[in-house]
Order: C-alpha cells, then structure tokens, then sequence
C-alpha cells in the first residue's frame, strides 16, 4: 500500500511539473527556460519532469519558427497593402473559413468546406493572384453561436485574416458577424438566407440568394402550376433561418390569397412530427409548406406519408430542402418535394459543368447548393482580390462593392447596394431521389 | 374529434419506445441509487451497433436487434466498470482497465500511423479486458469508500460525453438511416381515421414483450430476485453471500440492452441515428423516471405512456411552441404534489 501511495504520489508531481513546464513553454518562454525545481519533492521525480522538459522545449522552439514564419507572411502581406496601387500581390493571403461541420447542421458545412477547399486548391494553381497564394484556415462553429465567436475571435485577433467565409447557419451568423464588423474584417457568407444578416454592417456580404427573394417566386410559380388554395405550414421555432423562411412564406401565401389553416411548430432536432402532422392530415390541405433544415424536413416527410397524407398534397420548402440529403434520408417519401433555389445541379452558367465534375471526382458525391455558393464565394473574394491588387480587408470591401455581373457558378453574379447577391432563382422538385427543373 | 384516434396511435407507440429508454435507467436508479446519465449515450451506441449490423455486415433486423441488445448491454457493463464500480471500490483491476481504456482511446483519437494506431487499439482492448477479468477475480480492493451522491452522477455525465465524442469519431457527426426497406412505410389502416406504420408496431410490440420479459426476470428469477435483495439492502445481501458485484453487472447488462432495443427501435422509427440523439430522449426518460417514481419499473412503464399521451394531446389540442413546457410542466406538478413520483416508494421498501 505505502509503496502504491508513494508511487502514486510520484507520478502526479511529475505531471505537475509537465504541466508547469508547458504552461511556460506556452507562454512563449524560450527553450532555456529551466523547469522550476519548486519544491524538494520535485527532484524526485526529476528524470521524468527532464523528459518533459525536453519535449516541450521542442514544441516551442516549433512554435517559435512557425509563428516566425506567420509573422513574415502576415509582413509581407502588410508590405503589399501599402502598396496597393502596385497590385503586386506575394505572399500568402490569410482567409478565415467558418463551417458547422460537426452538430446540428453538419450535412451542410462538410460540402461547404469541401467546395472551398476545391476552389482555393484551384486558385493557388492558376495564378490568378500572381505569385500570392489563398491561405486558408478553417473552423469548426459545432452549429452553434457558442462555437462561431471563438472560431471568428481566434480568426481575426490570431490568425490576422483579411476575410472570413461563412458561418453556415444564420443563426449563428447573426451572432458572429457584429465581431468581424467591429473589426472592419469583411464576412462573406454563402449559405445564410435569413434576414438581417447584411444589415449588421458594411463589411457584411452573402453570395446565397436571401429567403426573401426565392421564396416568393416559389410560391407564385407552384400555386399557378398546383392550384393550391388551402395549405397547413410547418416551421421550426428556434432557429433564425426556418423562423424567418417562415416569415416570408407566410406573407407570400397572404400576398397570393392563400389561406393558412394551421401553423404548427417544432424544435431543431426534433425527431417526431406525428402529432402535428396527424393534426395536419385531419384539416385535408392541398399542399404543406415546410420551413426547414433537411434533417428535419426529411423527418417531417417521411412520418408525414407514414399516417398516410397522399402523395399529392405536395411538400413545399425553402433553402432547407436544397441538400442531397433530403433524398437520402427521407428516400421514397422526399419524392416531388418542391423548393426555390439559387443554384441547379444541370445549370450551364460559366463553369458549373466543370466545377460538377471536377467535384464529383474528387469527393465522390455530387455538389449541392452548399458547395456551389461556398464554390463561388471563394471565386467572388478571389475576384475582388485580384481587382484591388491588395490584401487588406478595407480595400477587399470597396472592391466586392463595385463587383458588377462576373462569371459564376451561379451565373452572372452581383452585389446590389444592400450587399445582397443578384442572380435568378430557380425553381426544382426532386423526381427519382434527384433534382429537376420544376415546369 | 377525427384526429383523436390516430393521436392515441402516436402516443401509444411512442410510450412504448420511452418505456423501454425508461426502464433501463429506473433499474440501474432502484438498484445502485445513481442515476446514469450516460445511459443516453448507451441507447446511442445501441442504434449504432444495429446499423452497422444492417449497413456492414448485411444481418436481417432480425438479427441486427439482439446483436445491438448484447452490445450495448455489454457496453454497460464497461460503463459501470469504468465510471461507477472504481468510485466503490478501488482494486488494481480497475487500474488496469483505466490505463487500457486510455491506451485505447489515444489510439482511436491521435493522428498516427496504420500500423501504431492499430497496435495502440489492440493493446488498449487487451489490457482493458485483463483488467476486467483481474478487477472481476479481486477478492481485496485496494480501497472501499464512500464517495459523495453526486460523484457517479458527474463521472456518468463525463462518460457520456467521451461515449459521443468517440462515436462522432467513429461513424462522423452526419445523421445516418437505416437503409430503405429495412421495415415497409406502407401504413397499415386500424380502424377508421387511424393508420399504424409497420415499424410503430414493431416498436409497440417489441417494446411489450421485451418489458414482459423483465418482469418475470425480476419476480420469478434468481437472478431477479439477487436484484431485489440488493435493492433492499446491499450489505445484508453480501452477508448472505450473493455476488453483489457479478448482479451489478448482470443488472448494467440488462439496462444497456434495453436502451439498445430502444436505440435500435426508436432510429428505425424516427429514420435518424446520429450521435447525439441520447440527449434528448435522456431528458425525457429522466422525466419519466422522476413522475414514475425513481426505481419503480412499472411507475417507469405508466409514466412513459403517460408523457408520450401529453407529448402528443398538447400538440393535438393546445399549441405545438408548447409541447415541452407541458411534459415540465407535469414534472414540476408530480414533485410539488408526490414527490417520489406516482408509484414510487421511500428507498427503505425500494424493490
């Protein structure tokens, strides 16, 4: 027993004294650094805390060079904003990429940061910025505000980026980019499509078509091909996107005298609907609009045909449905969900063939709407970039600004005075667990 | 009116999938008088156990089920060897099954080569299992203590976010189904006005049959009745020789395997499995558990029927925003009103 203590004893002193050494070692104490032999008891366990030592004063002196190297980079960048007008551009641009690429709406970030990936590999090829090369450091937000703050903080206080793309949900967006203002960093977001994003300041732009603008035109379009004239709604109550769909799906449906018989709500990440939509079967709608993330509208659609709605009372979605996990998860019950969109798998606008391909090639899954916005948004910064000659976030801005009808993906793309992008949106319904053109 | 019968339909099943969460975690309460917040996280690996038996390995439901029951009962097991037996009693076993538990985990988490990561697994696993089988044959721990109430609570919670963690590791953060047709969706019409998926009924049958089969497990059985006795008094069951450490086990096997049925029923149900789905069913269950009174199975069984029938009339009848400020709501009345829930009993009569 007394030798177990003792041995015990032992080792916990010794990794105290890790532990000390690489709190030191962290807070950028050189490598001569000597571990603080404290206490008497220290010593004994000496030959350990030595290893130790030795380790983390490796670690630093890494640290060191790498910071080092940062730092040069960071100048040279510097270097080159003062001389803006040279538009000679070297070194490696810092640009902060946000996406919820574990939590909630982990079946959106993942192909946005594939998508972006892509797109700089792509750029830093073509030497479309001369000898400068698109440095980008990506986050993690876990889909939520709590994890978004952290991720921009150590952006742009550490990492000393010029740009941050995303955040992927809204709700985490409208939390996260007041921080990027108040440091006049410019945020692009490629997949927030609630309101209020662009309005928190000047250094806010999105490249995803708004709710505001799609949904409209979905309810114009789908109520003259379908005819609906009652229709029940479902949305989710606590999250800024579905909410706010709702919100202009409600005033659309009002707006072309559609009546609303009920409106029922849910929580993200919510598994059973059967209550509501049985509430739902038994008001006999023609259709039934959904304000959703796919998670939950694949959810909602295939318990919705289990109580045996029929498959005419048609789905209709916003932004949400726009994922290919929709079908893949609600399988034969996502059949004819129809959604407005921004961008079309078979569209022909300037190199979306190519990015599909190439996309397809490489991940092994075809691109959704996600990957073209986060696709395109790398291209729009790039484009922006290359038009001021400088990499420092107050030019950038100006320059996004004044971008007029460039080639993207998404087609002849801008941005209009709100910093909201201008480009059509479509309309598709999903036929074989695949996207068509809604006609 | 018209939709009252197809609302008594969803509640009814879904009672069935919470009773089955439910009474798990009611049996681990009654017997150790800790609550295991891991046990979410246990009902989580039992979906997934059963996916991977689908997805992978091409086995029939029929098979997929009892293979995610074992699983996760012997998950539980582990659990209670890592996160609640070491706070009673200490032994080199349980020391032993730590450093292997932590071996194994670097192993899975850092970024190494093939071939280390998998010597690192390996040997994680074996020393785990030498350390079980050491910490099984111990006859003096090195240590028996009494620790603070809240202690296993905490160290549950602990490995339960650990049991997620590695399993976002494992199987990635994004949701996953069971593949289509697993069950057939075509609803079968009940009576007039209310249909059942194929799958609702199997969760309803399952579910009654596997709480069946606990109840003669407890009442008619040795091993039930070691359960009871232990219940009652830990110290005078010791007394009279039963292995109290060996029913504990058989006890975190029952427990995990129910949650398994559940996890494996309820994915199927919901079409979604992803890592975090045990945390809000664990709320639920907790709340079931509470109003059905702590440790009594069937308090758990009504109480589950109970809440899944108010989950479900609050939508139908009152507001959908509500639903949960309902099933609170009724907690917060059972604790002012019957504070050991609607069939519970002061842990002195416990069995």
């Amino acid at each position: 027993m007394t030798i177990k203590r003792g041995f015990l004893k032992v080792s916990l002193l010794a990794a105290l004294v890790m532990l000390v050494s690489l709190v030191l070692a962290a807070c950028g104490d050189n490598t001569a650094t000597p571990v603080p032999a404290t206490t008497a008891a220290a010593t004994k366990a000496a030959t350990t805390a030595a290893g130790a030592t030795t380790a983390a004063g490796a670690t630093t002196a890494a640290a060191t060079t790498a910071s080092g190297a940062t730092t040069a980079a960071a100048t040279t960048a510097a270097g080159a904003t003062t001389a803006a007008a040279a538009s000679t551009l070297t070194g490696d641009i810092p640009i902060g990429a946000v996406w919820s690429l574990t939590g909630g709406a982990a079946i959106y970030g993942p192909s946005q940061k594939n998508a972006a990936d892509m797109a700089v590999d792509e750029i830093n090829k073509s030497g479309m910025l001369g000898t400068a090369k698109i440095k980008l450091i990506t986050e993690d937000d876990r889909s939520v505000k709590e994890g978004g703050i952290p991720a921009f903080d150590k952006l742009i206080n550490q990492d000393k980026v010029v740009a941050i793309l995303g955040p992927t949900l809204s709700s985490t967006a409208l939390a996260t980019n007041p921080v990027a203002q108040d440091k006049k960093v410019v945020v692009l977001g490629v997949s927030n499509t609630a309101g209020g994003i662009v309005e928190i300041g000047n250094y806010v732009f999105r490249d995803s078509l708004p709710e505001a603008s799609v949904i409209p035109n979905t309810v114009k379009a789908t109520k003259e091909k379908l005819g609906y004239k009652n229709v029940a709604v479902m949305y989710g109550d606590d999250d800024a996107f579905t909410k706010s769909g709702y919100d202009v799906f409600k005033k659309a449906l009002d707006d072309n005298g559609v009546k609303i018989l009920t409106t029922e709500t849910f929580k993200k990440g919510d598994t059973d609907f059967s209550a509501q939509l049985t509430k739902i079967k038994s008001l006999n709608p023609d259709a039934i609009i959904v304000s959703a993330l796919a998670e939950e509208a694949a959810g909602i659609m295939s318990q919705g045909r289990q109580l045996g709605i029929p498959t005419t009372v048609k789905f209709i979605g916003g932004n949400g449905f726009n994922s290919a996990q929709l079908a893949k998860l609600a399988g034969a019950a996502a059949e004819d969900a129809i959604s407005g969109a921004a961008w079309f798998i078979s569209n022909d606008a300037n190199g979306n063939q190519n990015f599909v391909k190439a996309y397809t090639a490489k991940y092994g899954t075809a691109p959704d709407q996600f990957a073209a916005q986060a696709y395109a948004g790398v291209y729009i910064l790039a484009t922006a970039i290359k038009n001021t000659g400088a990499a420092n976030s107050t030019a950038i801005r100006d320059s996004l600004a004044k971008l007029k009808d460039i080639d993207t993906i998404l087609g002849k793309f801008s941005f209009d005075d709100t910093r909201n992008p201008v480009h059509t949106p479509i309309l598709q319904i999903v036929k074989n667990g695949k996207f068509e053109l809604f006609k | 009116m018209e939709q009252l019968p197809q609302q008594l339909v969803n509640g009814i099943w879904q009672g069935a999938a919470l009773a089955l969460f439910a009474v798990g975690y009611t049996l681990v309460f009654g017997l150790l008088d800790i609550v295991n917040l891991a046990h979410g996280a246990t009902y989580m690996w039992g979906a997934f156990f059963g996916f991977v038996c689908v997805t992978k390995l091409n086995w029939s439901l029929w098979l997929a089920i009892p293979a995610a029951m074992i699983g996760a009962g012997l998950l539980a097991i582990l659990l209670d060897r890592l996160a609640f037996k070491p706070l009673r009693t200490l032994t080199r076993g349980g020391l032993v099954l730590w450093g292997g538990f932590l071996i194994l985990l670097l192993g899975i988490v850092g970024k190494w080569d093939d071939p280390l990561k998998w010597t690192l697994i390996g040997a994680g696993a074996i020393i785990m299992l030498v350390g079980v089988v050491q910490d099984y044959l111990t006859k003096v721990p090195l240590q028996v203590r009494q620790v603070p109430h809240l202690a296993p609570m905490i160290a549950s919670i602990g490995a339960s976010i650990i049991l997620i963690s590695l399993s976002q590791g494992i199987f990635g953060a994004q949701v996953a189904r069971f593949p289509p047709g697993t069950v057939s969706d075509e609803p079968i019409q009940l009576v007039s006005g209310a249909v059942i998926a194929p799958v609702q009924l199997l969760v309803l049958v399952i579910g009654v049959v596997l709480m069946l089969a606990l109840n003669f497990l407890i009442t008619r059985t040795q091993v039930g009745r070691a359960i009871r006795a232990i219940a009652f008094n830990e110290r005078t069951s010791r007394l009279l020789g039963i292995n109290v450490d060996f029913v504990i086990a058989q006890t975190f096997f029952l427990s995990g395997a129910l949650a398994g049925a559940a996890g494996v029923l309820l994915g199927l149900a919901v079409r979604r499995i992803d890592a975090t789905m045990g945390n809000d069913v664990e709320l639920a269950g907790l709340t079931v558990i509470i109003v059905g009174g702590m440790g009594s199975i069937w308090g758990a069984v009504a109480a589950a029927f109970l809440v899944g029938m108010l989950r479900v009339l609050s939508v139908a009848y009152l507001d959908s925003s509500f639903r949960d400020a309902f099933v609170f709501g009724l907690l917060i009345l059972v604790l002012l009103v019957r504070p050991s829930g609607l069939f519970g009993r002061g842990s002195s009569t416990r069995a």
